[in-house]
């Protein structure tokens, strides 16, 4: 088993391992509820499914309590954080993009990917101006001209789409 | 498929130089940089890539797909870093050469090998097509649900550390595929109320979430992809000798085809992929070598072998997307995304209906490999130097501009927001060894599964003993067994092996 050795006491932290299982088998159970009252047809592929994805599951669990049982192991989740210091630069960085993902439908593409480019640029440590501003620009004008200009797609306008549009009409 | 058809599929690919050419190079710069997959340049590019015809789509992620490959080996030469889990077995020849003053021909070596190895095996497929491609019509209903699941067994198998994990990864993925309508009477299931989720879960939003999203929010920990000595070795690279190092390539063609071959023959089998299959080509290598004991000191045939091998994988991995509908690896996979998006069907149908797509991938394939000779050679010693740009720039650039393209496939906001997501699973499945292409893979063939199991069980009305009513399936069941059980028992035999060597040393 891939148990690497944690910090806490030179056991393996092997709570962690224990989230894709749990987030596994809080789906597969919803799963469950979901096809209760349907035809055999829509259920069968479903159970079968889930019904493996619990037994590996229970294998899993098993797995997991017998390495801590041993006293190889305990239940710590240093994993998903470690190494800490990168920590506010990750969660940061999904924060920035559900703001991004809120604010594209009234500030449009360019304008929200400039913000939240900017925004993550600075959070990463980049504190000279000229980079905090041309690489978000770069990135932000490649769009408009890739997604907007090139490809007409339905992403959402805001005011600088309308301002573009406006002059170039 | 006659000469005539086939020249004109050359003469067709030809005329798309101004795909092929920038696609290359693009491919070069993003396979320099580890942890930047192709796949992931493709997700970026996907609104391209669907916009555009379906033809031109293909020769680009073909282009793409190929230099990419060949330039995972740069770094790994250089610096010590491959360039992608496939040149991971070129740094253990490639990296001494470099130390002996041999960087030059190490490179050129490597960058002969991939062409040449790459084009041998695109050809020999193109030859062996028409055979291949009749393989899918023997398997029915009942053999195409254990071909699915042997594929993903294989993955969690071989391309994870843990096969447990790794089955796990590709049952979740599997039950994911099956959210949305049923096929037969079209009853939602597990859509959590989302009606954007009734149509299945989008594939491009999970792929970008999987791969892009996650591989960036690991990325933040380091401030640049490369270790410190790693980055003067990196601005220090220098070209010399590229005529010794053609030389060295042509004394030992021989291996370049047969190490290929390998290639070849893991890339058909779904999941293996390149990293494999330059592990076993080096082994093999070494094996039938006159001196073994000179490998992994810097030689010649120890940086061949990975990578003739490494690009005899790609065109391996494309058969049993077009023969089959499986894709073989994570790649094949957003090719098949956009294939499907264009309206084709993968499978042995494709080559009645669509021959121009169904040959035109490997024609595509063949016509890349001859335009990257006269591209890599003069542009890599100079493209090896983007290892240097840091994470502080790239992390936020893949994660923002991966979202956008979230939105290309359906034009829906929720897929974004779907995006990030798996970008979260992913990096968890990452952090704690849960293969994510295991997740993904399981993700496309859930519904293919379902449908194939669904037809299966409607024939014997619910009974499920139907599954193993026929020889081939039989067989296919067999050896799904055999892939599960000989690696658990030779990891006992290793396990009760180091714990008698213990033992041993305690006395």
């Amino acid at each position: 088993m891939a148990s690497p050795s944690g910090p806490s006491g030179g056991k393996a932290p092997l709570g962690a391992d224990l989230v894709i299982p749990a987030l596994a088998l809080g789906f597969a159970v919803y799963f469950f509820f979901s096809i209760a009252d349907l035809s055999w047809e829509a259920k069968a592929n479903g159970v079968l499914i889930g019904a493996i994805l619990v037994s590996l599951i229970a294998i899993q669990l098993v797995r997991v309590g017998v390495q801590v049982a041993k006293g190889r192991a305990n239940l710590g989740f240093e994993r998903l954080w470690a190494p800490r210091d990168a920590l506010p630069k990750r969660m940061g960085l999904v924060l920035i993009t559900i703001a991004f993902i809120v604010a594209i439908r009234w500030a449009g593409l360019t304008l929200s990917l400039f913000v939240a480019l900017a925004a993550a640029l600075y959070l990463m440590g980049v504190r000279k101006p000229v980079p905090l501003v041309a690489v978000p620009l770069a990135v932000a004008a490649s769009a408009y001209l890739l997604f907007i200009a090139a490809l007409d797609s339905d992403l959402p306008r805001g005011p600088v789409e309308q301002l573009l549009a406006a002059l170039f009409q | 498929m006659t000469w005539a058809f086939l020249l004109d599929q050359f003469a067709v690919q030809f005329g798309l130089w101004w795909v092929i050419w920038p696609a290359i190079l693009l491919g070069i710069v993003v396979g320099i940089l580890p942890g930047f997959s192709p796949q992931n340049t493709l997700i970026m590019l996907l609104p391209l890539t669907l916009a555009v015809k379906v033809e031109v789509a293909l020769a680009f992620m073909i282009a793409l797909y190929c230099a990419n490959h060949l330039a995972g080996g740069i770094p790994a030469i250089l610096v010590k870093i491959p360039g992608s889990g496939g040149a991971a077995a070129t740094t253990l020849d490639g990296y001494p050469m470099t130390r002996k003053g041999q960087a030059q021909q190490a490179l050129v070596l490597c960058f002969t090998a991939s062409v040449f190895g790459g084009l041998i095996t695109t050809l020999a497929t193109l030859a062996l097509l028409p055979w291949l491609s009749q393989l899918g019509l023997y398997l029915r209903s009942v053999e195409m649900v254990v071909v699915m699941l042997f594929g993903l067994t294989l993955i969690a198998v071989i391309a994870a550390k843990d096969m447990l994990k790794g089955l796990i990864a590709g049952f979740f993925g599997l039950l994911i595929g099956v959210i949305g309508t049923d096929h037969i009477y079209n009853t939602p299931r597990a859509t959590l109320g989302f009606i954007e989720l009734y149509d299945g879960v989008p594939l491009v939003p999970a792929l970008i979430g999987l791969f892009a999203i996650s591989e960036a929010l690991v990325m933040v920990e380091e401030k640049l992809i490369v270790a410190k000595d790693g980055l003067e070795r990196a601005a220090g690279a220098r070209w010399a000798g590229t005529i010794e190092g053609l030389r060295m390539s042509l004394e030992h063609w021989w291996q370049i085809v047969w190490t290929s071959f390998v290639g070849l023959a893991i890339g058909i089998i779904p999941g293996a992929g390149a990293s494999v299959a330059a592990f076993v080509a080096y082994q093999q290598s070494r094996l039938w070598s006159k001196h073994p004991e000179l490998y992994g000191t810097g030689i010649p045939e120890g940086v061949i072998a990975p990578e003739s091998a490494n690009n005899g994988v790609k065109s391996g991995t494309l058969v049993p997307m077009m023969a089959l509908g499986v894709p073989g690896g994570s790649t094949a996979a957003v090719m098949m995304i956009v294939l499907q998006y264009h309206g084709m069907v993968m499978g042995p149908r494709l080559f009645v209906t669509n021959p121009g797509i169904a040959y035109g991938v490997f024609v595509s394939m063949a016509v890349a490999y001859l335009f990257m000779v006269f591209t890599i050679l003069p542009l890599a010693r100079y493209m090896s130097r983007i290892v240097l740009i840091p994470t502080t720039y790239l992390a936020p650039v893949i994660v923002l501009v991966t979202i956008v393209a979230a939105f290309g496939e359906r034009q829906y906001l929720f897929d974004m927001a779907l995006a990030l997501v798996f970008g979260v699973i992913g990096y968890i499945a990452h952090k704690t060894s849960y293969h994510v292409t295991a997740i993904l893979i399981g993700i496309i063939l859930g519904p293919v599964f379902e449908q194939y199991l669904v037809r299966s069980l409607r024939i014997s009305e619910g009974d499920f003993s139907i599954l193993f009513s026929s020889t081939l399936g039989n067989v296919l069941w067999v050896l799904l067994a055999l892939s599960l059980a000989l690696p658990a028992w030779r990891g006992y035999r290793q396990r009760k092996a180091l714990a008698a060597e213990q033992l041993g040393d305690e006395r």
